[in-house]
């Protein structure tokens, strides 16, 4: 190891490091418990898998360089658009929507996907274009790089994921300096878009979004899962019930129990305690990334590692609200701790990318 | 500063997350604990068989039989078409109005639905063979009541009904629920306590399925106690064939010990068809038969005028107070002068000369109208009184009326008039504003049979294995030997050549009794008859009573010596 890699490595954010391994191996205990009566236990075997896998990737995406993938920020954009057609064209179909592409060895969810290859391109673009921050045409350009992606993904449908991608543009577009007159315009006109968008929602999808407002409008339907969530994580109380142990969970009350509905399961065996350690850990990843976009000088480390913690954050608080019945249901996983090799492996790459970019602030 | 912003809001949000978090598991911890302990925790009760109960020789009168139910549980129903298409073919349901009732299931998707309530065993057992095809039905047994003898036995047994709102209020303390059903008549009702034995229930967890894992409590059911009874099956059933398409009702007794061995009121009807959820229309038609009343039980509940059965108090009156000896004789002309209106005996030509004896066997009204002057209207209700008229005997069946004694102050009070002397001459026959219920006239005669004891007439002789203390005799304040005279006119009534109750005469047994034939303004007269038999050492006393049955010493009469022969055949004798 040459004396600038022993540099980088004194920059390497541990902290991030550790809640990032810690939350994955306590995931791992409870999503043990959400399968442990009613579905097989190889997911967790495979879960395990991905883990490692994701470890793997999070190592690559520490050693390259981001600076030679932001080279490649467009092509890998035009791949994912590409990928989003043909996952229309040709996905798999699960539970009304197209979403997976099958590769043999997995299933590839493009729109997973999508948001790192939209982070890279909007970065990029932004920081091509750092001295037009003020004129219109700066936030133009992000809409018009964002929308094909957001439209594509909204269709699939995959409603959370598409919805996700607004925030991180805004938050790009705000960190990278566009006005905040035209940011407020943006606001305003998705508002104003919201009747129009509401046609082009499927009808599970008002459901959900109507649920929301009043679960008990169909408490068998839409409205079971929240009603059922809501009693396992009210039921915990302070201590919880106790791995394994939490009726709700292992007497299957609890709908999609191990991807979306993972934090229920928390909720009801470790109680306010355990759902407080997990908030603390995402609050501490993302106070340590966003510790890295105010060390970095370089304006694509910058709006690179700004999405990517958006994403994070805006994921891990979505799918929390969701499970309480401050959010609606609209399909977000809990980052490193929801069943789902995709989803697992981009989080911990786009951490990974956070941390080369920590790593590497001081070279410019 | 615009990195703190964006960091800002996120921890903003997180925040905001953290209290809701604290809102559910720590401000409304208690209701959402609750939610999922009902969530996962199912009651099923487990009914506890009712009481069955017997006759005085242990023969089964009222038992339980297993009832099959076919309920679904909707979440778990298969392919509904088909399940529909099975059921209604195998229990023979309209699929109309079976798709109702599987909607109608639909509203507590997870809990058993009954679809239909009584369900054959060969049908039980055929669906419960093919469950492979029916995922979702299920077959269930439950006690139910059994009435062996319907109606032959009804106004004794009473029937079952669902437990009414108000009388949940009262009882919900004692551990009835909604479903229940309580006694609501006869025996049913008045043992109730004891027949209905308390429900247990099971504790158990489910999944959200319904499917259950594994039991958390047990709380064993207690069967209810059996009632064995004085009454003799075959003699009650007997009484019913008896008095047949006739109204009225027939009471047996043993004289000495109150216990009733025989308590037809006719008409009757079938208490089964309280029990079966599917016999609705049968049901109304006994609650709405405005010209039969089947429920009325008219040994008990229904008041009558007694007609001259009356005359053994009228007699024991002036005996007992010595206004009158028992040579002391009366003139009967045929008819009797009160005021300027004559009343007439009912034999036109007159008694002439008579005893009280011979007054008793004649049933001579004129006789009795001057008695009831000699006594006076009020030792006539003071007798009616100490005879058991006008207050309820305390047999041990609900619903029973006191009956009515009239006195000059009532008439005042009440219907603010001065009472007439011809109004006397009525009383002292038995006619007039006094009301007595069979029931009563029984126990006047058991009193006259067993010299003067006053008994509580009661139908259950023990339950399970507790002897049950009869309430206490009263014994009557009346002299021994103007009981021995009345004794002795009664005897002559039946086995005197010119008796009133000739008909009542059994070959090899001395009957004693005394007829009475009551007008009434709602038709024809009630015949009356009520004795005692052997004279010497009795053991049995009864009642007949037909409604609207004409004389008393003809219809009754006959009446009673069939049951009185037949209680013989039966060696109750």
């Amino acid at each position: 190891m040459n004396g600038s890699s022993k540099r980088q490595l004194g920059k390497f954010d541990f902290v991030i490091f550790l809640a990032t391994v810690f939350l994955s191996i306590f995931g791992l205990f409870c999503l043990y418990s959400a399968a442990a009566q009613y579905f097989s236990k190889a997911i967790i075997l495979r879960q395990a898998i991905w883990l490692l896998a994701g470890l793997l990737i999070f190592c690559v995406a520490l050693f390259i360089d981001y600076r030679k993938i932001v080279n490649f920020s467009y092509l890998f954009y035009g791949i994912t658009i590409l990928l989003l057609i043909l996952v229309l064209a040709f996905g798999q179909t699960r539970g009304g929507s197209h979403r997976w592409i099958n590769l043999g060895l997995f299933n590839l969810q493009p729109s997973e996907l999508a948001k790192i290859a939209l982070v890279f391109a909007l970065s990029t673009y932004l920081g091509h274009r750092k001295r037009d921050s003020e004129k219109p045409s700066f936030v133009v350009g992000a809409a018009l790089i964002t929308l094909p992606v957001f439209c594509l993904i909204l269709i699939e449908p995959d409603l959370g994921t598409a919805l996700l991608l607004l925030p991180t543009a805004l938050a790009l577009l705000f960190i990278g300096g566009a006005k905040l007159r035209y940011l407020i315009s943006i606001a305003l006109a998705s508002l104003l878009c919201v009747p129009v968008f509401w046609h082009f929602l499927k009808d599970y999808q008002k459901e959900r979004l109507l649920v929301f407002i009043n679960p008990n409008i169909d408490p068998l339907g839409a409205g079971y899962t929240i009603i059922q969530s809501k009693i396992a994580i009210g039921s915990g109380g302070i201590f919880g019930k106790g791995w394994l142990s939490g009726t709700q969970n292992t007497l299957n009350f609890l709908p999609e129990r191990h991807t979306d509905f993972i934090f229920s399961v928390v909720g009801e065996e470790w109680g306010l305690l355990g759902c407080l350690v997990f908030v603390f850990l995402y609050c501490l990843i993302v106070y340590r990334g966003l510790r890295i976009v105010s060390l970095t000088s370089d304006i694509y480390g910058k709006l690179i590692a700004t999405g990517f913690i958006t994403i994070f954050a805006v994921q891990s608080v979505v799918n929390i609200a969701m499970t309480i019945g401050l959010s609606p249901v609209v399909g977000l996983t809990l980052p490193l701790v929801s069943y789902g090799g995709s989803s697992l492996i981009i989080t911990l790459f786009s951490l990974g990318v956070v941390l080369n970019i920590g790593m590497r602030r001081s070279l410019f | 500063m615009r990195l703190r912003i964006l960091g800002g809001v996120i921890f903003l949000f997180y925040f905001v997350t953290v209290l809701g978090l604290f809102n559910a598991q720590v401000t409304n911890y208690k209701i959402y604990r609750g939610l999922s302990e009902k969530n996962r925790i199912r009651i099923l009760p487990l009914v506890s068989p009712r009481g069955k109960i017997y006759d005085r020789s242990k023969k089964l009168l009222v038992s339980n039989r297993i009832a099959f139910t076919v309920g679904v549980v909707y979440q778990e129903l298969g392919d509904k078409e088909k399940i529909l298409r099975i059921l209604s073919d195998k229990l023979g349901i309209p699929e109309k109005k079976l798709s109702g009732k599987i909607e109608e299931a639909g509203i507590n998707p997870f809990v058993p639905y009954s679809v239909a309530d009584e369900v054959d065993k060969e049908k039980a057992i055929q669906l419960e063979e093919m469950k492979y095809k029916l995922q979702g039905v299920i077959v269930t047994a439950r006690p139910m009541r059994d009435y062996l003898y319907g109606e032959k036995l009804s106004h004794v047994t009473g029937y079952l009904g669902k437990i009414s709102k108000e009388e949940l209020g009262k009882f919900r303390t004692y551990g009835y629920m909604l479903q229940d059903l309580v006694g609501k008549d006869g025996l049913e009702r008045e043992y109730n306590e004891y027949l209905r034995g308390k429900s247990g229930g099971l504790q158990v967890e489910v999944d959200s399925k319904g499917r259950q894992l594994r039991v958390l409590a047990l709380k064993e059911p207690a069967e209810g106690k059996d009632l064995y009874l004085e009454i003799d099956l075959e003699l009650q059933d007997f009484c019913n064939d008896v008095l047949g398409e006739k109204s009225g009702a027939i009471i047996v007794m043993d004289p000495f010990t109150g216990g009733v061995l025989a308590l037809a009121s006719r008409p009757g009807y079938d208490p089964n068809a309280f029990v079966s959820s599917e016999s609705a229309g049968e049901v109304n038609k006994i609650l709405q038969d405005r010209a039969l009343y089947p429920l009325l039980d008219r040994a008990i509940a229904c008041a009558y005028p007694p007609g001259s059965v009356f005359k053994v108090v009228v007699a024991a009156s002036v005996l007992d107070t010595g206004k009158l000896n028992e040579t002391k004789t009366l003139f009967c002309g045929g008819s009797y002068r009160v005021g300027n209106r004559a009343f007439k005996c009912w034999k036109k030509p007159g008694h002439g000369t008579q005893s009280i004896r011979e007054a008793i066997k004649n049933s001579c009204n004129v006789f009795f109208y001057q008695l009831g002057f000699i006594a006076g209207t009020d030792l006539l209700a003071e007798y009616a009184r100490r005879f058991g008229f006008g207050e309820k005997t305390g047999i041990d069946l609900p619903g029973e009326s006191a009956g009515f004694v009239p006195t000059i102050a009532w008439k005042k009070e009440t219907l603010k008039e001065s009472w007439f002397k011809g109004e006397t001459a009525n009383y002292a026959i038995g006619q007039g504003y006094l009301l007595v219920t069979p029931i009563q006239v029984l126990r006047m005669m058991a009193a006259v049979a067993n010299g003067g004891e006053l008994l509580v007439p009661h139908v259950v002789d023990r339950i399970e294995n507790v002897e049950l203390s009869q309430g206490k005799p009263q014994k009557i304040d009346i002299n021994g030997e103007s009981l021995e005279i009345i004794r002795e006119g009664l005897r002559m009534v039946v086995n005197d050549p010119h008796g009133t109750g000739i008909y009542g005469r059994v070959k090899g047994v001395v009957v004693a009794g005394k007829t009475g034939t009551a007008e009434n303004s709602l038709g024809k007269a009630h015949g009356w008859f009520s004795g005692f038999a052997p004279f010497e050492g009795p053991k049995l006393c009864l009642v007949v009573f037909v409604e609207h049955g004409g004389k008393g010493g003809v219809g009754a009469s006959m009446i009673a010596r069939k049951v009185i022969e037949k209680a013989r055949g039966l060696g109750l004798l």
